[in-house]
């Protein structure tokens, strides 16, 4: 099946009855494979497939969604969006886009040895994530939810406007828990790494580094409360890049739910923050030709040497901007939602600093390894208060690990107060695609021990 | 779905290669979904998602193969690659016969979701939005919304079990943000359940708008929470979040039985303090957890996990269940056909216990009340977890005297419940808006009386 005929096939069936019409067809295969001492645990694989049909008229939108591709269900998918977009109310702004060239450079999201790749291939990799994770230290007691993934696919996108685009993609990755205990204690860490090209995957990494931060970790105890540096690792800052890329929506500009609102062309930052959105590199997790609606990925600067120069933009927030264009934005969790901006590749610019040249600069401070509820970090506030583990860093050295403490300071404040930018440039894809390297933040609220129970 | 027939060839199927077990797992879920933003109906969305998968069981082992398509031909290619996952020539299971499962759980819709108009659905969204904005000229941005799910599912497997359910989900939010100079603050609301239109007879989602919008306004003035240890009293209701994150999830068989959670080994020791006692109950109606069979076709149960202070039950679904060799406790979970079961919980609550709620304020010095709590997140194998405090309060000297904001409480699950030292008489459960993500999203359930830490680490800025 051709899928951008079938999109171009839906937009034409939609447009006789008198809208614009978008289609998104997504189709993919996806294996899952868990292993637990060396055994095949849990298998999972199959093929799935999409259409999502959003339709406009005079500013009205109404979305809807099916599995299945037969006529009759397409008819009644059609009927539905544009019956929802009788109900839903008009918006001048509320346009589909206009086809726009699609530069032909090559992402490398697409490796065809990803899907040529066995699934005895598989069971492999996920048994060498195990196995490093296992064999790095005798502390290492177990692992859990050992699992390599890998998805191939196709995405279309067709409108009434002309567009018509469509491109493949693949995906492996995995992840592991490993758990270490000794005679007093015991801790757990994740080690992760997904990619676009299986050249670049690496299970050996992901068990090792899952050990490593567990072992590390064991004996960890609080700290004192009070007002320090603090040193994130590349995870633990992209923590402040998730509510960040939020905050530098245009939507929650426009509706008045960022803590930046009103402050384009003004520092909001330290000179040494860039804040780059990229989602034409090479081999990225959020790479693609064109974003969920059909128009080109591009590269922003949002913030640029502590300067904040534009918002992320989709289709919708440019058009009610007036003199914005869209940044290619525009996401979809699945075809069963509709497209909403969301960041791409995110990234803090790397600086010259090795990270150990970072901690070295820091007399007595945090160095954080990793962090937890991010998800409450609030970019309409800026409220930034997270639980956080690492180690203390004494006279520039990472001496014993640190758990059970909170970091909280405004993210107005945490911008400006960064001090030094590593050159570790890392993407994290757990949480999108965000990326950072190493950096120090001074004056940050540490929340631990009271000085009566020390 | 299918008739029993065609489900017998897919097990058979299945069975091929000599597996031990094979089931069958259908699903059909319809959905629609309102959001309205700036005072305009801006995304209306409806959908139906149908499919379903084969599992076939190798020993402890277990793969998974799924279809969009639903056909007996379909299903019978996702079992034969669900089976090509093991071989056992030694093993030759029989499919037995079907056997319609009878639970006691009613799940019975009264009012069917089809018997409002959209326009209706929309029209409760739009006074939501009126009642936030007259609540204050500092409210500057409102977002509600509503969202109907219809679940049903069918599960059928080799030993003979054939269950079906379905769940109707309605649920309304709402989301408000308030603003005064620079300074923004934003609160959220929702309410919900497993429930038909009859949900009406009884709950307004219009009332719950002037109450977040409270919460924001109030947060504008709120000074920031303080850090360091303290006596801390968590609200009633929603605030069971914490039980259910920081301990619940230390309590589901998947991690206990590969002994990485902080509870392995500990039935029948001393886990928290003797007036409490805690619940999961998949059996209560009209809540976001309950079911007539899980995913796997088990009857849910009224699981006692802690009676008395001691841990009496883990929550357990299929896979681990036969790893240990038991029965399940009806927690296998998925969050849709796409996905294989896991330990799950449904619905989770601490019991009622014998203090009086005014009376565990009162006994406060110098503390924090969690009124309002966010999310939270726990690591299950130590059982570190983290809260949100959306709206908290200093006490002191037994009373409420300012409100703070930005607090975040840290801790460990199992230190926690041990020190807990007062227990209110004030069980309630969640207004109904649950979602828990374990890798898969699962709606839920919490509860409790208002509960008292004695000391807790605090996370905030002063």
């Amino acid at each position: 099946m051709d899928y951008l005929e079938f999109a171009q096939d839906v937009v034409s069936r939609a447009v006789e009855r008198g809208v614009e019409a978008e289609a998104y067809v997504n189709v993919g295969q996806n294996t899952s494979v868990n292993v637990d001492r060396g055994e095949v645990e849990k298998l999972s694989q199959a093929g799935s497939k999409g259409l999502g049909v959003r339709v406009v008229r005079d500013g009205s939108m109404g979305y809807a969604y099916t599995s299945d591709f037969g006529t009759e269900s397409v008819e009644k998918t059609i009927e539905a969006a544009v019956t929802l977009a009788e109900v839903a109310d008009g918006d001048a702004h509320r346009t589909l886009p206009a086809p726009r060239p699609i530069p032909e450079d090559d992402l490398e999201v697409y490796d065809q040895a990803i899907v040529d790749l066995p699934i005895g291939r598989k069971v492999e990799m996920a048994r060498r994530i195990e196995k490093a994770a296992l064999r790095f230290d005798e502390r290492v007691v177990l692992t859990n939810r050992c699992t390599l993934l890998s998805q191939y696919g196709t995405v279309a996108v067709a409108n009434s406007k002309g567009i018509a685009g469509s491109y493949d993609k693949s995906f492996i990755g995995g992840f592991v828990m490993a758990m270490a205990a000794d005679e007093n204690d015991r801790s757990v860490a994740f080690g992760f790494d997904f990619g676009s090209r299986l050249a670049d995957f690496k299970p050996t990494a992901v068990g090792k580094d899952a050990a490593r931060k567990a072992v590390g970790m064991l004996g960890g105890r609080p700290v004192p409360t009070q007002r320090a540096s603090v040193v994130y690792s590349p995870m633990a800052a992209t923590s402040v890049l998730g509510a960040l890329s939020r905050a530098l929506g245009a939507d929650a500009m426009q509706r008045n739910r960022s803590f930046l609102e009103g402050k384009i062309g003004e520092t909001v930052a330290a000179d040494m923050v860039t804040v780059l959105d990229n989602g034409r590199l090479p081999g990225g997790i959020a790479t693609r030709p064109f974003d969920d609606e059909g128009v080109p990925t591009a590269a922003t600067r949002l913030i640029d040497e502590g300067v904040l120069q534009t918002a992320l933009h989709d289709h919708y927030t440019a058009t009610r901007d007036g003199t914005a264009s869209s940044t290619g934005n525009a996401n979809r969790r699945s075809h069963a939602t509709m497209p909403a901006l969301d960041a791409s590749n995110f990234y803090f610019q790397p600086g010259q600093e090795t990270p150990e040249e970072v901690i070295g600069g820091v007399d007595q401070g945090l160095y954080v390894e990793s962090v937890m509820n991010t998800a409450s970090i609030n970019p309409v506030s800026g409220d930034y208060s997270i639980s956080a583990k690492g180690f203390w860093i004494e006279n520039g050295e990472l001496s014993h690990p640190v758990n059970e403490v909170t970091i909280a300071l405004p993210l107005q404040e945490l911008l400006r107060n960064v001090k030094a930018v590593g050159n570790d440039l890392t993407f994290v894809p757990m949480m999108g695609a965000l990326g950072s390297p190493t950096i120090r933040v001074d004056g940050v609220m540490i929340g631990g021990l009271t000085a009566e129970a020390q | 779905m299918l008739p029993n027939e065609s489900i017998r060839r897919v097990l058979e199927a299945g069975l091929a290669k000599g597996a031990d077990l094979a089931e069958v797992y259908l699903e059909n879920k319809e959905s629609l979904s309102l959001t309205l933003d700036e005072g305009r109906l801006e995304k209306a969305t409806q959908g139906n998602d149908i499919g379903g998968g084969v599992r076939v069981f190798y020993g402890n082992n277990a793969a998974y193969a799924y279809t969009d398509d639903l056909t007996e031909a379909s299903l019978i290619e996702a079992a034969g690659v669900a089976a090509a996952a093991g071989q056992n020539a030694n093993n030759a299971q029989v499919c037995a016969d079907l056997t319609k499962g009878e639970s006691p759980v009613v799940s019975r819709v009264e009012r069917p979701f089809e018997e409002m108009s959209t326009q209706e659905k929309a029209g409760i969204l739009r006074q939501m939005d009126d009642v936030t904005r007259q609540r204050s000229p500092h409210i500057v941005s409102v977002q509600c919304g509503y969202t109907e799910t219809r679940r049903r599912v069918w599960v059928y497997n080799s030993d003979g079990v054939w269950a079906e359910d379905d769940r109707s989900f309605l649920e309304f939010q709402g989301q408000v943000a308030a603003q005064k100079g620079e300074v923004r603050q934003s609160s959220g609301a929702g309410v919900g359940g497993q429930v038909g239109l009859e949900f009406f007879d009884d709950r307004d989602p219009v009332k719950m708008m002037p109450e977040a919008a409270d919460t924001a306004l109030l947060m504008l003035d709120a000074r920031p929470a303080p850090a360091g240890e303290m006596p801390v009293v968590i609200t009633n209701g929603w605030g069971g979040v914490l039980f259910h994150e920081a301990c619940g999830h230390c309590m589901e068989a998947d991690f206990i039985t590969k002994g990485a959670s902080a509870y392995t080994g500990l039935v029948c020791e001393k886990v928290g303090p003797d007036f409490l006692t805690a619940y999961d109950d998949g059996t209560i109606p009209g809540r976001r957890g309950t079911m007539r069979f899980d995913d796997e076709g088990a009857p849910t149960n009224r699981t006692v996990l802690i009676e008395n202070g001691i841990l009496k039950e883990y929550m357990w679904d299929l896979t681990e269940a036969r790893r240990a060799g038991r029965e399940s406790t009806g927690n296998g979970r998925r969050q849709s056909f796409r996905h294989m079961p896991m330990p799950r919980m449904t619905n989770t609550y601490i019991d009622a216990g014998p203090h009086d709620p005014e009376e565990i304020i009162g006994s406060v010095k110098k503390g924090l009340y969690a009124k309002r709590l966010g999310g939270g997140q726990v690591e299950i194998g130590r059982g570190d977890y983290v809260f949100t405090v959306t709206e908290g309060w200093l006490i002191e000297d037994g009373k409420l005297t300012a409100p703070v904001r930005g607090a975040t409480l840290v801790g460990n699950g199992p230190e926690t419940l041990r020190q807990i030292d007062m227990i209110g008489t004030d069980m309630s459960l969640d207004p109904g808006r649950g979602m828990c993500g374990k890798g898969q999203w699962a709606r839920v359930s919490v509860g409790q009386p208002t509960v008292r830490v004695p000391k807790l680490t605090v996370g905030g800025t002063e």
